[in-house]
């Protein structure tokens, strides 16, 4: 059957529209900044990746929210860990971003941007001082004003290592680094001793790397980068000279986080940060391993560890703003943070909760010994990880690093080529 | 199909007008016919065409829109002509994912046009146990790309079974996740692996159509397998060789999943092993992801693999004169 000429053309022109309308996020959403109203109706709560393991503690804590504000009804929702930016950028675009959000301050920085992120110094302010100042301003957002999301659980892993490489390169394994210069000094020896067979180290520095080197990231600004300074291209001169003697895996230039924790487990490695959850992993996956499993903290020049900060973003465009504020709030408050850290080895932002004995006082246990380190430093720590830095950023970052690896620059250029992408991209998220 | 639509069809070839009536006038009627479609057709093809416009034409037009202009994920953007693709021309990494994803394609598409083809004629006897080796070949095209993919990463691993096995024969280890060229080429190497299957199956039913005595009268003439092989069997399957050129010339040039799996996110080391698909993937995706400069390297994508396979079909073309 033929098909006319101008079927065609109001086909065409009808997708044409279609595109030119956009379906970006937009500002007429409607939401009201006011959360002072009667806490009602029904929303929908979106989790990181929690459903598998903490279901029950989640279901109790809605149906718990459902009874003190008669007239709500919560709906959880929980997405994969894989692709949850992505899923929350296909929401936010579509206009169909949950009322309440689990967001890391990477994630809420372009959501505020956009509009979509509540600011809670206008919406709740009466509830800042509850939290950690340090923890609150973690979801502050450079060249705006406001904070954009409740503090929620705060994690510093610790780092775990191979006792029995330790010693057989003739190291003292009760003393392993602490500082990157102790680091660079016995990597190099565990690589010399075991013939480059076993490297100390499965990843190119990150940018938190460069923070815990004591490396000034970003201007005082917020608006530019600086990590090609003097210092950033020392760490990365030492980092060259790791890689040279296979003290840093040849495959760090493509690991992930995945291949890193394999490398460790067979021993390729002999050392790799992690989490108290990793424990029971080394238990059943690698028990030998776990014999000689030695914990300590993360190497830090600059005497703070790196700290990451979840938190609880309540959408801008809302028709439900106290519901989603109070129940964004109950799920951060001091008894719910401190009731959920019991379940998973995570850690409360808000102010005071780290001094209960649960955090102060170790049993003679690796779990506690490991959760009483992590809570003492984390009293100390800071986020590194600047709230505009994306993933592209991460990417150009890592290729230029690994240009820098490979002498295929040196690493003052990979450094000043990396903030020059890095500040393109900051410009270009405007 | 009612009778007034099934009349006003056959009005459109004079034998009736537009009312159903015979020997109407003639032009009136048939204005009338070309100005009122009959409805039914459309009402089959809604559904299909309702599907096509939704997750193809809509999103390709869309594309095409969005190269135009600085659209971000979360914010809409605006008009910037051509300023993408001027873009493109000073952005090292285009270029670097322009020449790998010309490379996979001059890498894979000769051994998955000719390596089925040989396979194909080793399967094809009917002798006792050859369903069983049809089925392993086949294996690798059912099974998932993510785990084929895994599987291959322990396999080439620095510390895995290839690298034992070559260290144990005195050959030493060899960085195959580790060396940009050799990360491209084991990449290239599961694409083959994985694709075997298929076109063995497309080679396996051209086959079943060549003459046999065609081989006969050849053989009596004397031809070996060998000439047998060129001068029968591939003029024979040459369309579909044609066929195959170019299904995997695009499939090859828009590679994303082994090359991903393999290299990682980041493309390899300092991303040398990026495909121009992975960069639309990385520059297009998340909360920061640049939707106008994605559209535009994907219509670069779009107007190569057009291009290919008019190249093909001219070059079959030309081959049949």
């Amino acid at each position: 059957m033929p098909v006319s000429r101008r079927t065609l053309t109001a086909a065409f022109t009808f997708c044409l529209a279609l595109s030119l309308s956009g379906c970006g996020s937009g500002g007429d959403g409607g939401g009201s900044t006011d959360a002072s109203g009667k806490v009602e109706g029904d929303i929908t709560f979106q989790t990181w990746n929690l459903r598998a393991n903490f279901k029950p503690y989640f279901e109790g804590l809605i149906a718990d929210f459902e009874k003190k504000y008669p007239g709500t009804h919560v709906k959880w929702v929980d997405q994969p860990a894989e692709g949850y930016a992505d899923k929350i950028s296909a929401d936010a675009a579509g206009g169909t971003l949950p009322d309440v959000v689990n967001v890391s301050p990477d994630l809420v920085a372009p959501l505020a941007k956009a509009g979509l992120a509540l600011d809670l110094d206008k919406a709740a302010p009466q509830y800042r001082k509850e939290y950690l100042a340090g923890a609150w301003a973690s979801h502050r957002i450079p060249g705006m004003s406001g904070t954009y999301a409740f503090p929620w659980y705060l994690n510093t892993g610790p780092l775990f290592y191979n006792k029995s490489l330790f010693k057989e390169a003739g190291l003292d394994a009760e003393r392993p680094p602490k500082t990157y210069d102790e680091l660079f000094t016995q990597a190099l020896e565990l690589a010399k001793k075991s013939d480059g067979k076993v490297a100390t180290l499965a990843n190119v520095p990150t940018i938190e790397d460069f923070g815990r080197y004591g490396v000034e990231l970003m201007n005082k600004q917020g608006t530019a980068f600086a990590f090609n300074d003097a210092k950033g291209v020392e760490l990365l001169t030492e980092y060259k000279e790791l890689y040279d003697a296979k003290a840093l895996d040849p495959q760090a230039l493509t690991a992930t986080p995945e291949s890193s924790g394999k490398k460790f487990l067979t021993g390729a490695v002999a050392m790799n940060p992690g989490s108290a959850l990793d424990l029971g992993n080394f238990k059943k996956q690698a028990p030998s391993l776990y014999k000689n499993i030695g914990i300590t903290d993360q190497i830090t020049s600059t005497g703070h560890v790196n700290m990451y900060v979840m938190g609880v973003m309540v959408n801008a465009q809302t028709k439900k703003t106290p519901a989603a504020v109070a129940f964004a709030h109950y799920v951060t408050d001091a008894a719910h943070q401190m009731s959920f850290a019991k379940q998973v080895a995570i850690f409360p932002s808000t102010a005071g909760s780290l001094d209960d004995p649960y955090f102060t006082k170790e049993d003679g246990t690796d779990e506690t010994r490991v959760r009483v380190a992590a809570a003492k430093s984390l009293k100390t720590a800071v986020n590194y990880t600047p709230v505009l830095f994306s993933e592209q950023m991460k990417t150009a970052l890592r290729n230029e690093v690994a240009k820098a690896l490979q002498g295929k620059q040196s690493p003052e250029e990979a450094l000043d080529n990396a903030v020059k992408a890095c500040d393109t991209l900051l410009q270009q998220q405007g | 199909m009612s009778s007034s639509t099934v009349s006003r069809a056959r009005g459109g070839n004079g034998v009736r007008d537009g009312n159903g009536l015979p020997g109407g006038g003639g032009v009136r009627g048939g204005s009338r016919v070309r100005r009122q479609l009959p409805t039914s057709p459309w009402l089959f093809a809604a559904p299909g065409l309702l599907i096509i416009s939704a997750f193809i034409l809509y999103p390709f037009v869309s594309t095409l829109v969005n190269a135009f202009t600085d659209r971000r994920t979360l914010i809409p953007g605006e008009f910037v002509g051509l300023a993408n693709f001027r873009e493109l021309l000073h952005d090292d990494m285009f270029w670097i994912g322009l020449r790998n994803s010309t490379l996979y394609v001059l890498g894979v598409v000769p051994a998955l046009v000719i390596l089925p083809l040989l396979l194909a004629l080793l399967v094809q006897k009917n002798i006792p146990g050859i369903a069983f080796f049809r089925s392993a070949f086949y294996t690798p095209v059912v099974a998932s790309i993510v785990v084929v993919g895994l599987i291959w990463v322990w396999l080439l691993d620095e510390r895995g079974l290839v690298n034992s096995v070559l260290e144990t024969i005195g050959v030493g280890r060899i960085g195959f996740l580790s060396d940009q060229w050799l990360l491209l080429l084991s990449a290239m190497a599961v694409t083959v692996w994985k694709g075997l299957g298929y076109y063995m199956i497309i080679y396996l039913a051209a086959l079943a159509n060549v003459p046999r005595e065609l081989h006969e009268a050849a053989a009596v003439d004397g031809a070996g397998a060998v000439r047998r092989f060129l001068t029968v069997t591939v003029p024979a399957v040459r369309s579909t060789m044609v066929l195959v050129g170019a299904l995997s010339s695009v499939a090859a040039f828009k590679v994303f999943s082994e090359v991903y799996l393999m290299a990682g996110p980041s493309g390899g080391p300092a991303g040398e092993d990026t495909t121009l698909v992975m960069l639309v993937q990385r520059t297009g995706t998340g909360l920061t992801g640049r939707v106008g400069y994605a559209s535009a390297i994907s219509v670069v994508v779009f107007v190569v693999t057009v291009a290919l396979m008019l190249l093909v079909l001219r070059a079959d073309r030309r081959d049949e004169s």
